[in-house]
């Protein structure tokens, strides 16, 4: 009757307020926050703390969802943006202190865009439901990539502390181990891992557009049939 | 036999001539890049890019006329879109310091924005990411409805971009005691400004994922 529909629409869940797109807003915030920083001197501290936490949060909110059940496509993409956007900002900023390198840094962040964008727009068009999760027969290098968690971590998060202890590096040499300091022996060691995983992102670039290749070849071959 | 004669007819897309003129596209916008901060050669970077967007106009008309539509044909306009405003962002963000913090949250948006409205048209079915669902939204209806609107707004956006860039370097040419350069970036500056219609766009797309996440979710309850 009545009751059943008030049932109904007290039972169906506000996917806005669910936690781990609470804890997404949260991240956006403080990608934000490290923004209106990021170009600021005196305030590259609370620049790379937001920066950092907001990373930080990003390995909670896909515990968070699993364990609520409270996966959703707006947390996913709420996750995947703010992931390219830090990024972007980040890469956008490192391009201004180190101008010598603009040109490397334009390339990285279109480079970045280019190759997730296409990556998940060739999971959808062959029905994959994550970006993580890929047609693993298709590609050798990215099978070894995306089959190992401890693999696809490290090589995010070196990626990630790659460029964060850049941008620190411009502003100080950080504590000093040894005779090294420490921002600089960070960017020399994280280095590889930054080179390595570009070298990735190209070859997913490659995979991801023969992938859509093959999905209009068919369709122009049944056309013609 | 058979089979061989299968193999001829199968269509090459990478050779597809709007996606020949995509790769020229591509590479114009690099070459742009590479000279973007040379106070040198602004010539030739704005050449590169305004040439990269007219080159736009082309390669979907050459896909209709030649019947060589291709999904990956969308995907190389609407990424060089994006990647060229990105890269020439980046640039004004560098030569207008003091305005770094917008021309960031500019970049942010135009890709956020964007990306999130392709995702929510494959989720609910759409083809082209400019056929959206008109009733949904009386702002985006209006926008997308006119396609001499829709033009106009691109081409004013653009167009701003590229005359600021060019007016960090020069006046330009001098019609009547003003400034070319300065004149266009002041005129298309309210194109720009209503660009903020992609927050709209972005929200509308939010909406549409989480109707789509609401009934996942309702139908697993039950």
């Amino acid at each position: 009757m009545d009751s059943s529909s008030t049932e109904m629409a007290s039972t169906e869940p506000n996917v806005y307020l669910f936690v781990p797109n609470l804890i997404g807003y949260a991240r956006v915030a403080l990608m934000f926050v490290a923004f209106y920083f990021i170009t600021d001197p005196g305030m590259y501290h609370v620049t790379m703390t937001c920066y950092l936490l907001s990373q930080l949060l990003d390995a909670v909110d896909g515990h968070a969802a699993r364990m609520l059940g409270q996966t959703s496509k707006l947390g996913a993409m709420l996750d995947m943006l703010t992931d390219r956007c830090s990024t972007l900002g980040l890469v956008m900023a490192l391009g201004l202190l180190y101008k010598d390198w603009f040109f490397f840094f334009q390339c990285y962040a279109v480079l970045d865009i280019v190759s997730h964008w296409l990556h998940l727009t060739a999971s959808h068009y062959s029905g994959a439901t994550s970006h993580k999760t890929i047609d693993l027969s298709s590609n050798p290098i990215l099978y070894y990539y995306y089959q190992n968690r401890t693999v696809l971590f490290s090589m995010c998060a070196g990626n990630e502390l790659f460029f964060a202890a850049l941008y620190l590096l411009y502003f100080s040499e950080g504590p000093n181990f040894g005779g090294y300091g420490f921002f600089r022996s960070v960017v020399i060691c994280c280095a590889p891992v930054m080179v390595l995983k570009s070298v990735i992102s190209v070859v997913q670039l490659i995979a991801a557009a023969n992938n859509i290749v093959v999905v209009d070849t068919e369709e122009h071959t049944r056309a013609k049939e």
